[in-house]
């Protein structure tokens, strides 16, 4: 009798609180909907893009600015034949457009039964979103990216609206239309009884003029598809295919571009998008549209070179910021170029030390992470955004492994200070440049690696002659399976290719063709790997992939160009860049987009 | 004991949520008169509002040739209809507004301008075809049989929420334009001559969103429904973003071509 008078007790409680709790206020919080179970999405709108594919070349309606249009003409199909292209997965703003099933479902604190996240997974390429609705913050800036990217989710009136960054670069259209990394995307999911409505809004700087709004319909499904799975690995799909080949169009000459034109009578100048070709403004005009409008739109326009929209991945705020990487590994973010740090019993080893502004914070940093003395710092090139902190690194901590060596007899200061290991053009070069000879490298390889064995991981570098120097060196910690790849690669500009201190474009794209041959992912040409870039958030192979994809097109744009007799100013005025301008480019500062075209054109035979 | 000691247990569950029922209803002093629509509306729809041709767009923003009808699922009598598409003929009948019913014409590239009538009823204006359709909250106020039949709306807030069931979690806030539409004269879903039939039961949901730091969109889910024409329900979502003003307001009449 007890126990029912507690029940009854705490089902009056219970009822006090559902009754200061009833819906009254404008204020009042949003009690959500539930959207778990299985959903599919018919095909009626847009039926040919996502069943068996858009039509080459069909871009109306998109908001797309000239960076995204040209990209997309330049884009040929068969680039999917290559390795790192072949399992791509869907990003999440095109996963939603995808055919085949998803299924939703709730994740729930076990003791308090607060919503922590939903879980929305498509078949296709087996993309799986976690919405965060536990109120997390957003990673920062140099986190990763991944197809599905960071989203976080609220309940607004009856929709769940949910906003998404972190996304990787990825399609809008399967017909080569791109999105860039820099995309973000807010979403609203509406439930009407046993059907949703999914509409998103793709802001995205680097390749849309204004907001992409798309609207997706999906029908519940009473019971499991059975099917959820998309099996992909690469494979050999062409053989004997030069590793520096990658399949594009010259602007101006995509064979495909008008055939829409021809098939369905449509002004080119219409279906190859633009923010006006979404406004039924467009129907005043679409008579008027002229051939010459259309040719217009297949080649850069002249006029200013754009600059790069692309968050800057750098904290700038004074200090220096750790993310962990894999195992013993972090990543020291803020002092410029990315610094690695190995953190172990035999003492810390730090892949490049940063430009040294923030040397101090960057020590204290260290110490955070390991309470033994900094033992080795591993250059990956001489540059001073990564070698600017080698003095003080190098002088808090010390090299055990060769006090009371024979380097004893021979050196007074031997083990004093870290040991620094790079290439022998690093300290040809610090040297050349009257460097501090205390941040000079002492201990120097001159061919192909130098390997040790450190704190239970084998760690590798490996010269890149010829890359943005003739030092590179990318570092690889195999058990980790982490690349360290210094200015080689890097997620904020064009690659600062140094033709005056051995630099060269071919060398770059070899260089990156290297990191691609030394990484693995774990999904979808996703995950697996780890690459830091010398500048920039941390990746993995696709952003690795898609840059070594640009080195590729701009050097063959511009050689195109120079056996055609043209001079680097005709060169320039043509814009090579046009289509990665708004992601790299930049018209002032250390690194320009005229500098790097100089230094591609620099470092092509004239023939 | 223990069949004594669950009926208190029932008999006090019963209590507990008559009280919080009598709470509910008492709370406000005695109950009025129910809202108008109007006042009940959950989100402000007023305005003009301009359509955003991002799908379908070589469907919407052309006429596609006959017998192009991808993504629409209709059965072999709909395809023989609409493979049986004469513009010329729509145009000597007099019927060049058939892609302009209420079946198509939020799919159509347009302005609408959404105003309330009067407490009971709004009326949404497009300058494509400068057709007006009527949706009525309540009992229909005209027979129908024209392009845009007789449309009934509701204030839909039947999601389902979450802690529904025995302890409810509360209706909150918000809620869709819900309208029902039906007795239109046969029309097209596409200006390429994909038929609906007279028969067709449209039911369209209206969605507003307010996207944060950015534009204000109108969402209409519609579901078609169509015995004579279609396999199955067919299901489009058209998004609308809301203008600060009145520009662009282009009143055409229907077009065949």
């Amino acid at each position: 009798m007890r126990r029912t008078l507690t029940a009854a007790a705490s089902v009056l409680a219970a009822c006090t609180v559902l009754v200061a709790q009833a819906p009254g206020p404008v204020d009042t919080p949003a009690p959500g909907f539930d959207i778990s179970g299985y959903w599919t999405s018919p095909l009626y709108e847009d039926a040919l893009e996502r069943g068996a594919g858009p039509e080459l070349g069909d871009y109306g309606g998109f908001p797309i600015n000239e960076a995204a249009r040209l990209f997309a003409l330049s884009y040929d199909a068969s680039r999917v034949t290559l390795r790192h292209h072949q399992c791509d997965g869907y990003v999440a703003p095109y996963s939603v457009r995808s055919i085949g099933n998803a299924r939703a479902w709730e994740e729930r604190d076990p003791h308090t039964q607060q919503l922590i996240a939903i879980h929305w997974y498509n078949q296709t390429f087996e993309g799986h979103r976690t919405i965060w609705m536990d109120g997390r913050p957003d990673p920062p800036a140099w986190a990763p990216h991944t197809w599905m990217g960071f989203s976080t989710g609220r309940f607004v009136g009856r929709a769940l609206e949910v906003q998404t960054t972190h996304l990787k670069q990825g399609w809008l259209r399967r017909n080569g239309l791109p999105e860039s990394d820099q995309a973000t995307m807010v979403e609203f999911f509406v439930r009407h009884a046993d059907h949703l409505t999914h509409t998103s809004v793709i802001s995205d700087p680097v390749y849309l003029a204004e907001p992409e709004i798309r609207s997706t319909d999906f029908s519940r499904q009473p019971i499991d598809h059975q099917t959820w799975l998309f099996a992909c690995d690469d494979g050999e799909q062409i053989l004997d295919r030069a590793a520096d080949l990658v399949p594009h169009y010259a602007f101006g000459e995509n064979p495909f571009v008008n055939e829409m034109r021809d098939r369905y009578k449509i002004p080119a100048a219409a279906y190859l998008g633009g923010p006006e070709t979404s406004s039924p403004d467009l129907l005043l005009r679409l008579a008027s549209l002229t051939e010459a409008d259309g040719v217009a739109k297949t080649r850069p326009a002249a006029g200013p070179r754009a600059t790069s929209r692309a968050v800057d991945p750098q904290p700038r705020d004074g200090d220096v910021h750790v993310w962990p990487l894999r195992g013993s590994l972090f990543l020291l973010a803020g002092d410029s170029g990315n610094i690695v740090v190995q953190a172990g019993d035999e003492g810390a080893l730090l892949v490049d030390s940063g430009a040294g502004t923030l040397a101090e914070k960057t020590l204290a940093r260290i110490r955070q992470l390991s309470d033994k003395p900094v033992q080795y710092i591993l250059n990956t090139g001489f540059q001073p955004e990564h070698t600017g902190g080698n003095v003080v690194l190098r002088a808090s901590g010390g090299d055990p492994s060769v006090r009371g060596s024979f380097f004893a007899l021979q050196f007074a200061d031997a083990g004093v200070g870290a040991t620094i290991v790079a290439h022998q053009n690093v300290q040809n070069r610090m040297v050349a440049g009257k460097r501090p000879a205390a941040g000079v490298p002492s201990d120097t390889y001159l061919q192909e690696r130098r390997r040790t064995f450190h704190n239970g991981d084998a760690i590798e570098m490996f010269w890149q002659p010829r890359a943005v120097t003739d030092g590179d060196s990318i570092v690889h910690f195999r058990r980790a399976d982490v690349i360290v790849t210094g200015d080689i690669f890097m997620t904020t500009q064009y690659p600062p290719i140094d033709v005056a201190n051995g630099g060269s474009v071919q060398g770059e794209i070899n260089a990156l063709n290297e990191i691609l041959g030394r990484t693995v992912y774990q999904h979808q040409e996703e995950g697996g790997t780890i690459v830091v870039p010398g500048h920039g958030y941390v990746s993995d192979e696709h952003e690795v992939v898609e840059y070594r994809d640009m080195v590729v097109i701009v050097r063959d744009r511009v050689q195109a160009m120079i056996r055609k007799g043209a001079t680097l100013d005709q060169i320039k005025a043509a814009r090579p860049t046009a289509d990665y301008d708004t992601r790299y480019g930049s018209t002032s500062g250390a690194w320009t987009t005229d500098r790097f075209v100089e230094a591609v054109y620099a470092s092509l035979p004239r023939r | 004991m223990r069949k004594t000691a669950g009926r208190s247990l029932a008999l006090a569950v019963l209590a507990a949520l008559s009280l919080e029922t009598n709470a509910v209803a008492q709370r406000g002093g005695p109950p009025g008169p129910p809202p108008t629509p109007r006042a009940a509306a959950p989100f402000d729809i007023i305005g003009q509002w301009v359509s955003v041709v991002s799908e379908d767009w070589r469907y919407r923003m052309t006429v596609p040739p006959k017998g192009d009808y991808g993504g629409v699922p209709l059965n072999p009598n709909g395809r023989r209809t609409a493979d049986a598409w004469d513009p010329a003929r729509d145009e000597t009948a007099g019927e060049q507004c058939r892609a302009y019913g209420a079946a198509g014409l939020m799919r159509l590239p347009t302005r609408v301008r959404i105003s309330w009538t009067d407490d009971q009823s709004l009326k949404i204006e497009s300058d494509a075809g400068t057709q007006t359709r009527t949706i009525s909250f309540g009992a229909p106020r005209a027979p129908g049989g024209d392009w845009q039949g007789v449309s009934v709306a509701t204030w839909d807030r039947s999601a389902p929420v979450v802690g529904g069931g025995f302890f409810p979690g509360g209706g909150g806030r918000g809620g869709s334009l819900k309208v029902v539409t039906t007795r239109m004269k046969s029309g097209y879903l596409r200006r390429n001559g994909v038929p609906y039939s007279a028969d067709t039961v449209v039911t369209e949901y209206f969605d507003r969103f307010d996207v944060p730091g950015g534009d204000s969109l109108l969402v209409v889910s519609t579901e078609v429904v169509d015995p004579t024409y279609l396999a199955q329900p067919y299901w489009t979502s058209s998004h609308f973003k809301k203008q600060t003003d009145t520009s662009g307001w282009n009143p055409t009449p229907c077009a065949v071509r």
